[in-house]
């Protein structure tokens, strides 16, 4: 059973939800980074690390200005294996780490290096935000990710069909369902708890057994609460992403960046009431 | 003269890739976020049933010819011709004046047949992006025609460099949103076009050129190779029979398959594509995706050749705005890796310096993106021509929003 299979089992089991923290890997540059995520080890059960991609289609401005931030400071797809490795073994941590990225940095890395890094690594799961269905980069990823018991998350939202739905149920092994609670960018509308029951819903028309983790727009420990109340996992990000930029133009770095950043994150992680 | 039909000669799988079968290389494709699938598929839908619809297209073709005007000369040119070593040797030049279409580019062909088709599925507002504002000035057009609202998202740095397309583009009503992300030009503008499209569904993104994820390629070339249709049938009226080469500008590739498509499956009509090598292919400042030794890449919603910089796209560079892409269109990427179509270069000096010919010798004022085709047609036509051959050059825009440029460019060269 894949480590993120695990999480959820165990959650459940003490009826208790995941909270997921979202950064960008690197940003604002390697060390702060790293302190940003050791910290954060300590109040995400999942930290989802965007690799960078400087033409992303997807992401909102608070995550495009982080990925130049990344990008700027030399991070690429080799050093954010390097950085969550380190993270691990300073930390020895039980927080999952799952890798958010596109399939360009993937395929010119290598898939198949790409696998085995993720292996070696102990990478928990794997999100592509353009790794579309049908793709046959999609379908060896799924394949061999899969035979290293590595999670491979899709993302449906409320304005998907239900045949789709069914297929990104199927194509989502070992892992979690990422809804999102509107259509849109991340971070760019406040959680919309009405389309979040409704979804949550149509997924469980086909799956009763598959987790569901719900990100876009929640922002406040209030929030979070609200969509524990639903979902089987909380993802935060642009808000957090937010907060790393806040405290890079106070000129913050490291240690206090880190703590300026991952005290925020406690107090959303806090909401989800375990 | 009526618009030929179209016919459907080089068709991709269902999901939108055309396959090398030798390298198994896939081209195209929908690499999109989930959130965008919806939208694609209302796009994908409509337009297959609009090209069906007899009633529609009827009303587009007429509309073409009339409001378009795509019905635009081919000449013969006397001075390219002797430019090129003289009729006795290398045949004759002509060129396709796409530049006399209303909005003065090839690009409003595509454009107001996109806009039609957006109207047709009931969408209310298009989004759309630009690098020359050729592509912007052309869709703002057609929406004001059509009554739509319009967002046009640019480069910041394209904005600033072609103010009258731009200013046009706003007299027509349009919302122009300056993009600064990464390289402030044509790829962060589609880009944010994408991302806009996934906020607002009941918008249709109208991609400016044969690139993007499917069914964008395969649309756009379908309404541009009314160019193309258009073209075989006069050239054979003129000239009794198809051009020996076609010679295009190649950036994104709209203007290239609008013109060469029909003639993807002609035997004795080689083709050519242009690339801008901007400041020479050494210096490793160019937009030439395919000249430059592109590789295959994710980007857009497509799979293509792609420059890369790392895992991330590389910063093209190219005086032309029109040029400025750091990849190509799926199609004409597949068509390269085939052998179907020769890749040549020019770089912006060769292009500035035809500008200026183009004025002095010919008396026309070419869109910058049009010289750098002239230039390496020239060249070419000059080492390969043969007697009784026929060339055939896209004349693919006016320059006029390169005055300043250009007026620039003469005083320093003075």
């Amino acid at each position: 059973m894949s480590k993120l299979n695990n999480l959820f089992k165990e959650a459940k089991k003490n009826k208790k939800k995941v909270f997921i923290g979202f950064v960008t890997s690197g940003d604002p540059n390697y060390a702060s980074s790293k302190a940003i995520i050791k910290e954060m080890t300590k109040s995400c059960q999942i930290i989802e690390a965007g690799v960078s991609f400087n033409t992303s289609t997807s992401d909102s401005p608070i995550i495009m200005e982080a990925n130049d931030r990344a990008i700027n400071s030399g991070m690429n797809m080799s050093k954010t294996f390097k950085l969550i490795k380190e993270v691990k073994r300073e930390t020895k941590t039980d927080t999952c780490f799952v890798l958010m990225t596109y399939l360009n940095p993937v395929i010119v890395y290598g898939i198949k290096k790409f696998i085995n890094s993720c292996n070696s690594v102990g990478i928990a799961g794997v999100i592509i935000v353009d790794g579309s269905l049908n793709s046959p980069e999609e379908k060896i990823l799924i394949n061999g990710l899969s035979k290293k018991n590595i999670g491979y998350t899709k993302i449906i939202s409320p304005t998907n069909s239900d045949k789709f739905i069914q297929q990104s149920i199927r194509n989502c092994k070992n892992s979690f369902l990422y809804i999102t609670s509107y259509y849109g960018l991340t971070g760019s509308k406040n959680v919309n708890i009405e389309n979040v029951k409704k979804m949550i819903k149509r997924v469980r028309k086909y799956s009763k057994e598959i987790p569901v983790s719900v990100g876009f727009g929640v922002k406040t420990p209030t929030q979070v609460k609200q969509v524990s109340r639903y979902a089987d996992g909380v993802i935060c990000g642009s808000s957090i992403v937010n907060k790393i930029a806040e405290g890079h133009k106070k000129r913050l770095k490291s240690k206090k960046l880190a703590t300026f950043v991952s005290s925020y994150v406690k107090k959303l992680s806090k909401g989800i009431g375990r | 003269m009526k618009i030929p039909p179209f016919k459907e000669i080089n068709r991709p799988t269902k999901d939108g890739f055309w396959i090398n079968k030798k390298t198994k290389e896939r081209y195209g494709g929908q690499y999109i976020s989930p959130l965008l699938v919806p939208n694609l598929k209302r796009v994908e839908e409509g337009f297959f049933k609009a090209i069906k619809d007899k009633k529609f297209m009827k009303e587009l073709n007429e509309e073409l010819l009339t409001f378009i005007g795509v019905n635009t000369p081919i000449h013969f040119s006397p001075e390219l011709t002797k430019l090129a070593g003289g009729e006795k040797k290398v045949g004759r030049i002509y060129l396709k004046r796409t530049d006399l279409h209303t909005n003065h580019s090839h690009k409003p062909v595509s454009a107001y047949s996109c806009c039609k088709l957006a109207k047709y599925l009931g969408f209310k507002k298009i989004l759309t992006e630009t690098g020359a504002f050729q592509n912007g000035r052309a869709v703002a057009s057609a929406c004001s025609a059509l009554g739509l609202d319009l967002d046009i998202y640019v480069g910041a740095n394209d904005a600033k460099k072609l103010a009258i397309n731009k200013d046009i583009s706003a007299l027509h009503g349009a919302n122009i949103i300056e993009v600064h992300d990464s390289t402030k030009s044509l790829l962060p503008a589609m880009a944010a076009a994408l991302r806009a499209f996934q906020s607002e569904p009941d918008s249709m993104y109208v991609v400016g050129s044969v690139a993007g994820p499917h069914p964008y390629p395969l649309m756009v070339r379908t309404f541009a190779s009314v160019i193309g249709r258009i073209t075989k049938k006069q050239f054979k009226n003129l000239v009794g029979k198809d051009p020996s080469t076609i010679f295009c500008v190649c950036g994104g590739g709209s203007n290239m398959l609008s013109l060469q498509y029909p003639y993807l499956k002609t035997k004795n009509t080689k083709l050519y594509a242009v690339e801008s090598s901007g400041k020479g292919l050494a210096t490793g400042k160019h937009g030439a995706t395919i000249a430059g030794g592109g590789k295959m890449g994710i980007l857009l919603g497509m799979q293509s050749k792609v420059l890369l910089d790392g895992e991330n796209i590389a910063e093209s560079f190219t005086e032309a705005s029109g040029l400025d892409f750091s990849s190509i269109g799926t199609e004409v990427a597949y068509l390269h890796s085939i052998g179907k179509i020769k890749f040549l270069t020019a770089t912006d000096i060769e292009a500035k310096k035809t500008f200026m010919m183009m004025a002095r010798k010919v008396g026309l004022i070419c869109a910058i993106e049009a010289c750098y085709v002239i230039h390496a047609a020239i060249k070419e036509i000059r080492r390969t021509g043969k007697p009784k051959q026929n060339h055939l050059i896209h004349l693919c825009g006016s320059g006029e929003p390169n005055v300043a440029q250009m007026m620039e460019f003469m005083k320093k060269n003075k």
